[in-house]
């Protein structure tokens, strides 16, 4: 993996073609999914878990929620590194370098690409 | 290109993720302390006022409005332990603490405290509906201490004369005779007035019923 690179903070959304691979990993219960990988601008990694949203009452039987259908798309996520960039504003509530991308959500029992 | 919102949203989804606990917390706390003031309400309302609606009720009718209440403040007071349930719950009883089963720890917790609130608000619109349904059987269900034999709530005398006893309401009593309303019944189809005159009565006693 290569060096963490101290870069300017900037919100920059980096470009897909370009990006390191991610890894999506859906929780064993289906209700979440982390994602990690290296930050394409810093290279620090990054891990971040989205959830299914739990508030509002559950469909089922005595409300017991069904696990949530599989997520298509993409996932959306930003540098979350840790490291001090330079130039971020105090009131940002950024922990990492500003940067975000995309990751293809793999196909369900598929392989990740 | 940069879809800045596209960030602002992925950290709003973040932001969501860690305060949905304790959004439902503050749902919880809110009807938490109203099912405490309404079960208080309900409970002092039904010691000072419970005798006295019933009162006057037929026997039947009575025990159906006191069984009405009785079933509706259990569940008041159900829904408001659940409600008090729901804002003290247990976030990781029984797990790990680590950050992995923290996670779905939370979530369970959020699902756990929701269903524990969809009880209590379902206890709390029974219980009121049963509440109402006994309130209004106390005012279309007929006082029979009130109706029934015309002149209500008067005194039932035994009076002893030369020629015997009469057993009735008292009707009157003044310088001619004692009047007494003899109840049907023993040979009577309806009840009948009957005259004790003045100068042969012996002894009017009070008594309970004839
Ligand atoms: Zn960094
Ligand atoms: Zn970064």
């Amino acid at each position: 993996m290569a060096e963490h690179r101290l870069t300017h903070f900037r919100e920059v959304q980096t470009d897909p073609a370009t990006n390191p691979a991610a890894t999506v990993e859906r929780s064993p219960d289906g209700r979440w999914y982390t994602v990690s990988g290296a930050c394409p601008t810093c290279h620090g990694r990054t891990v971040s878990r989205v959830a299914h949203g739990v508030l509002g009452p559950g469909k089922g039987l005595w409300g017991a929620r069904p696990s949530p259908p599989p997520l298509t798309g993409v996932l959306t996520v930003y540098c979350m590194c840790g490291f001090p960039h330079p130039a971020r504003p105090d009131s940002s509530p950024d922990t990492g370098c500003g940067a975000f991308w995309d990751v293809p959500v793999p196909d369900p029992g598929g392989a990740q690409p | 290109m940069s879809d800045l919102q596209k960030k602002r949203l992925a950290q709003l989804g973040q932001q969501l993720q860690q305060d949905q606990l304790a959004v439902v917390r503050r749902q919880a706390e809110g009807w938490r302390n109203g099912l405490a003031g309404l079960t208080g309400l309900v409970s002092v309302v039904l010691v000072l006022k419970g005798k006295d609606s019933v009162t006057g009720m037929p026997e039947a009718w009575r025990w159906v409005c006191a069984a009405l209440l009785a079933i509706a403040f259990g569940l008041l007071l159900f829904g408001a332990l659940r409600s008090v349930q729901a804002a003290n719950g247990e976030i990781g009883a029984g797990t790990w603490l680590n950050a992995e089963q923290l996670f779905g720890a939370v979530l369970d917790e959020v699902e756990r405290t929701q269903r524990a609130l969809a009880t209590a608000r379902r206890c709390t619109a029974a219980g009121l509906c049963l509440i109402v349904a006994g309130v209004f059987l106390g005012w279309v269900v007929p006082d029979t201490s009130a109706a029934g034999t015309g002149t209500a709530g008067a005194p039932s005398v035994l009076v002893t004369s030369a020629g015997g006893t009469v057993c009735g309401q008292l009707v009157l009593a003044d310088a001619h005779g004692v009047v007494v309303r003899e109840p049907a019944g023993k040979g009577r189809p309806a009840a009948t007035e009957v005259t004790v005159p003045a100068g042969s009565v012996r002894e009017v006693v009070p008594v309970a019923s004839c």
